[in-house]
């Protein structure tokens, strides 16, 4: 067993207090990896919160540079930082906000051809994406690596969640398969409130935590939804589908499958 | 003379004190709270409207006899409503009812043997059994023998009465199981295996919000184990139920929080000690199915097409040759006080055996000889309230009673299942093609009106349009019934405005009665292809509501002149017990401690430091047993259990002996300790377990580890961060290790034991040195 630095103490004492965590709790967070896909609205609060509260290792994968169109959510990344790789920019901050916290950076896009590589590492993985391609290969890769996932989707003035782990409703338990390229806006061409980014994000970084320290019922079988015009929260329940593509005894899906994305997302990508 | 059950022979004693709470209640000396405790364990509910109470009355196995009868309908005509409710689950109540009435009601049905002790309250409920046990020509064997004496066994043992929560029990006469018994908590099915009488035994069901199919517990058992089994699982639910919480008290989440396999090995733990022994088993009463000797009653004879119609769709041959079954539909389960007599005189002369209640909420007569049936038809005609013209299906439709008289109603099903009767009886459908269609309807999403067994059942809800609220109902089917093990509850399909039920009931039933046959009366096969599509499109097709403007209508509830409103709710009648008495204590402690924190003085100080001990010292004596009847006594025996057992630290012996002696001004001297007595207590409820017992009792017969504790100076630390300290130290150590802390005097010592306390460990000692700090023994639990 690790024991704390007196530093350490006094920086998680709040999460020392907690009768579910304690010091026991928070070691296993010093202890844990985690794996943000995506650098952007999401994984930016996620990344955030995860340093914070001392995970001892974050991976970040993202192909992206900074957009100045990307600040109004992204809050890891200031103006300074545009045209830098999204990576590099989260990396420096997360370096400033907690050096117990290793980084490690993949600055190129997450597919069907590094996802197994990569998710190898880590105990548990946040999707952060933007489209419904990456956000089924996650899920495929995630099932069949058994690693835990958090997926989280937002959109406009909406936001969702759900959380995988290996036994529980998958994404495609829930959603078969991809819609058609460009049937769906995605949010860089219908826009998104910046802070349902933010909400979300947290939601998933709690979910992290929670699964690392065994903490309180997960998302699990259960989809949060939340419409942020009228702040309306509710839980639906999902089941786990035993015909699923991908999660059940016998599944169709055995290999990754890298979808078709919709034009707009790639056109200016690096 | 047939009795249904033996009255425990404390029973009088019981409704001595329940006279005696019942006056201070009314003089105003007894807060709402616990006297509802104390009156829903005797059956006696308030109702909706404020001050107005129902009395429920105990009939095991449904049964009633002719002459309790006629005594339940005097008591409800000179007291009540005027009418005998009949209930879903086979009991008769009383309504309308004055609080200086109740006992005038009890003491009537104690002349008749009747009881309405346990009608509600955490305790055995009516045992049910099949309407038709016995005379079914389908019996297995007859199950009501075993329903009467378990009764009387149970209700007979104290330890039935003080429950983590209600107590359900059904026993089915055959394979078909028609009291749902994996519904409920306990449920036996009769079944013969090489020629010996037995049951399978199923556990923890139960409808309601939060449903669950029953699990088999024992695959079969001789009949000779049913007391054995009934009582193991008492005693493991009284052991191992959740008291804290009254949403999670049932057993069926004892069963979801223990697992099939942890849960079995429970049950064995006590079903193991007591299955041996054979002088447990039940002495089963004669329940003999037959009529009397000599009936001097002359036949009349009647004909005619009204009397076939009625014969076709109400009288059944029985197992005993010659001998009739009738079935007798009620509307909304009311019988009139003069139908009631009506009924009970022709029936005296048949014999006491020949009535029982069903969950229909309608009346089941048995023992008819044949050649009276014209008789019987006679008296049913002459009846004022009856559905007896009417196709089995009305009276078959289940409803509880809703927001009418329940505090729990959304919606009021009793109106709803007279729009439904309306609608359908000016139709030509072919009602008496779906006699068994089971219609249920529920007022809110408890299951009193059973809609998670219906064929097709309604809930109620709020709707919304336009920031208004309507009456609503939630539409269920599919529920699969009929075979032990196998029930599946139904499932919620959509939702349609009350005001639209009855034109959707209709459209739905006229297309399932052409199309019946073309399933070959398969209605889940019928609701898989296309019956669940149809209830979808006829729900979408309701679904546009009109403004409260263009149509006030939809907005009042059936049966109810106004638009709905949800003010009058209140909470739930039943479970009322322990857990709220506790409540009531600890908000008293809690209010009273912030009045005088502000800065009360002179009589009122004394008054709310009085207050403080007092309720202190009382609040936890009933998770001891204890029941003090003085104040005096509250003191003497929060002193006795809870100071020298070492629960409640030696330094409030002092100030609970000045409140017993009435010194209240002497209290303001030691206001602190009494502040933190209140405190001590709350904080100790807080550490007790769901069982509600304390974790620190087992600990306390343990000796001092041999090794001295570990020691931490944390002087110097502010909080939080001396707490912290002293968590991650206490991490380090092993259960049962001491651990002294040292702490500054101040905030630190006001504040980190009861962290420590609050986490699970026991504080054992507090000691203040010459310099003002504090050393802190610390037990690790």
């Amino acid at each position: 067993m690790m024991s704390l630095r007196e530093d350490q103490i006094e920086r998680y004492s709040r999460h020392i207090i907690l009768q579910d965590i304690g010091g026991k709790g928070q070691e296993k967070i010093l202890n844990s990896k985690v794996l943000i896909i995506g650098a952007g609205g999401l994984g930016a609060p996620v990344a955030l919160y995860l340093a914070a509260a001392g995970v001892g290792t974050l991976g970040i994968i993202d192909g992206d540079v900074v957009d100045a169109s990307n600040l109004q959510r992204q809050v890891i990344h200031f103006t300074a930082d545009i045209g830098k790789p999204k990576v590099q920019s989260a990396k420096e901050k997360i370096e400033q906000i907690n050096p117990d916290v290793k980084v490690i950076t993949y600055y190129e896009l997450f597919t069907s051809e590094n996802a197994m590589r990569i998710l190898a590492d880590y105990d548990f993985v946040i999707d952060g994406t933007d489209n419904f391609p990456v956000k089924f290969l996650i899920n495929d890769a995630c099932v069949m690596a058994k690693k835990p996932f958090s997926h989280g989707g937002i959109l406009r003035f909406d936001g969702q969640t759900l959380t995988h782990t290996p036994g529980h409703a998958c994404y495609r338990c829930v959603f078969h398969s991809p819609p058609p390229a460009n049937a769906v806006p995605t949010c860089s061409q219908a826009g998104v409130l910046g802070a349902i980014a933010g909400m979300l994000g947290t939601i998933q970084a709690a979910e992290a935590l929670k699964f690392i320290t065994g903490v309180g019922d997960l998302l699990t079988n259960r989809m949060m939804i939340f419409d942020a015009k009228k702040m309306n929260f509710r839980t639906v329940k999902v089941k786990k589908n035993p015909k699923c593509p991908v999660c059940s005894e016998t599944p169709e899906i055995t290999s990754l499958i890298d979808y078709e994305q919709a034009v707009c997302d790639l056109k200016d990508r690096h | 003379m047939l009795k249904f059950y033996e009255n425990s022979s404390v029973l009088v004693s019981e409704q001595e004190q329940f006279e005696r709470d019942i006056q201070i209640f009314i003089n105003g000396e007894m807060n709402p709270i616990q006297f509802k405790a104390i009156r829903v364990a005797h059956g006696v509910y308030e109702q909706r409207e404020r001050e107005t109470y129902m009395i429920r009355i105990r009939c095991a196995a449904g049964g009633i006899t002719p002459m309790q009868l006629r005594k339940v309908a005097l008591l409800a005509e000179k007291y009540g409503a005027g009418e005998v409710h009949f209930t879903t689950r086979q009991e008769v109540q009383i309504h309308d009812a004055k609080i200086d009435q109740v006992m005038d009601i009890i003491r009537g049905l104690n002349e008749v043997e009747l009881s309405s002790r346990g009608g509600g309250g955490n305790t055995i409920r009516n045992i049910l059994t099949s309407p038709d046990s016995g005379v079914d020509p389908e019996t297995t064997f007859d199950v009501d023998p075993y329903a009467i004496e378990l009764t009387t066994r149970l209700i007979n043992e104290p330890d039935s009465w003080n429950l983590p929560r209600k107590f359900k029990i059904a026993m089915s006469h055959n394979s078909k199981d028609s009291t749902y018994s994996q519904a409920t908590c306990l449920g036996y099915v009769a079944e013969i295996r090489n020629g010996q009488k037995g049951f399978k035994v199923f556990c923890s069901g139960g409808m309601g919000a939060r449903p669950m199919v029953g699990n088999e517990l024992l695959e079969w058992i001789p009949d000779t184990q049913v007391y054995h089994v009934a009582r193991a699982l008492k005693s493991m639910f009284d052991v191992h139920g959740n008291r804290r919480s009254k949403f999670s008290s049932r057993i069926k989440f004892l069963w979801k929080k223990l697992g099939d396999d942890d849960f079995k090995r429970n049950f064995h733990e006590y079903y193991d000690q007591i299955k041996d022994d054979a002088s447990l088993n039940l002495v089963l009463p004669v329940v003999e199915n037959k009529a009397n000797d000599t009936i001097t009653l002359p036949v009349i004879n009647e004909s005619g097409d009204a009397f076939d119609t009625w014969k076709s769709r109400y009288v059944f041959d029985q197992l005993q040759p010659g001998l009739k079954s009738v079935k007798l539909p009620l509307k909304l389960g009311d019988l009139l006080k003069e139908d009631a007599d009506l009924l009970c005189d022709f029936l005296d002369h048949i014999g006491e055996n020949t009535i029982r209640c069903d969950r229909a909420q309608n009346i089941r007569l048995r023992n008819i000889p044949e050649k009276y049936i014209g008789n019987l038809y006679n008296v049913i005609t002459k009846m004022k309230m009856t559905l007896a013209a009417l196709p089995p299906f009305i009276g078959n439709m289940i409803n509880c009673t809703g927001a009418q008289t329940c505090k729990l109603g959304i919606c009021l099903p009793r109106g709803l299942s007279d729009a439904i009767c309306d609608r359908l009886i000016r139709t030509d459908l072919k009602l008496d093609e779906i006699t068994d269609f089971k219609v249920n309807m529920s007022g809110c999403p408890n299951t009193c009106g059973m809609h998670h067994v219906a064929d097709l059942g309604f809930f109620g809800k709020i709707g919304r349009k336009d920031g208004e609220i309507f009456p609503m109902y939630n539409v269920m089917a599919g529920a699969r019934t009929g075979h032990a093990g196998e029930l599946q509850y139904a499932e919620r399909v959509d939702e349609v405005a009350s005001k639209y039920v009855p034109d959707f009931v209709h459209d739905f039933l006229a297309v399932w009665i052409d199309k019946k046959d073309a399933y070959k009366n398969n209605y889940i096969e019928f609701l898989e292809k296309e019956g669940k599509a149809l209830i979808k499109s006829l729900c979408e097709h309701y679904r546009d509501v009109p403004t409260y403007e263009q149509n006030p209508e939809v907005y009042h509830d059936w049966g109810r002149n106004r638009k709905m409103t949800l003010d009058d709710m209140g909470a739930a009648e039943c479970s009322a017990g322990m857990f709220d008495m506790i409540d009531v204590d600890k908000k008293e402690i809690e209010a009273q401690s912030e009045a005088v924190k502000v800065g009360l003085t002179g009589n009122a100080l004394e008054e709310s430091l009085y207050n403080i001990a007092f309720r202190a010292s009382r609040m936890l004596l009933v998770t001891r047993g204890l029941d003090a009847k003085t104040d005096a006594q509250i003191f003497e025996y929060f002193q006795k259990h809870f100071i020298t057992t070492g629960l409640i630290e030696t330094q409030f012996t002092d100030v609970t002996s000045l409140a017993k002696l009435g010194l209240k001004a002497e209290l303001v001297k030691h206001q602190e300790t009494v502040l933190a007595l209140g405190q001590a207590v709350i904080n100790l409820y807080k550490n007790m377990d769901d069982s509600l017992r304390f974790k620190t009792d087992v600990k306390a017969a343990e000796a001092t580890p041999s090794t001295g504790p570990t020691q931490k100076d944390y002087r110097g630390i502010a909080c939080p961060m001396n707490f912290v300290k002293t968590k991650l130290a206490l991490e380090t150590l092993t259960k049962g290790d001491q651990l002294e802390v040292l702490l500054d005097n101040g905030e630190p010592i006001e504040n980190v034991p009861n962290s420590v306390a609050q986490e699970g460990h026991k504080v054992l000692k507090k000691e203040q040195a010459a310099d003002g700090h504090w050393s802190v023994l610390i037990e690790k639990c």
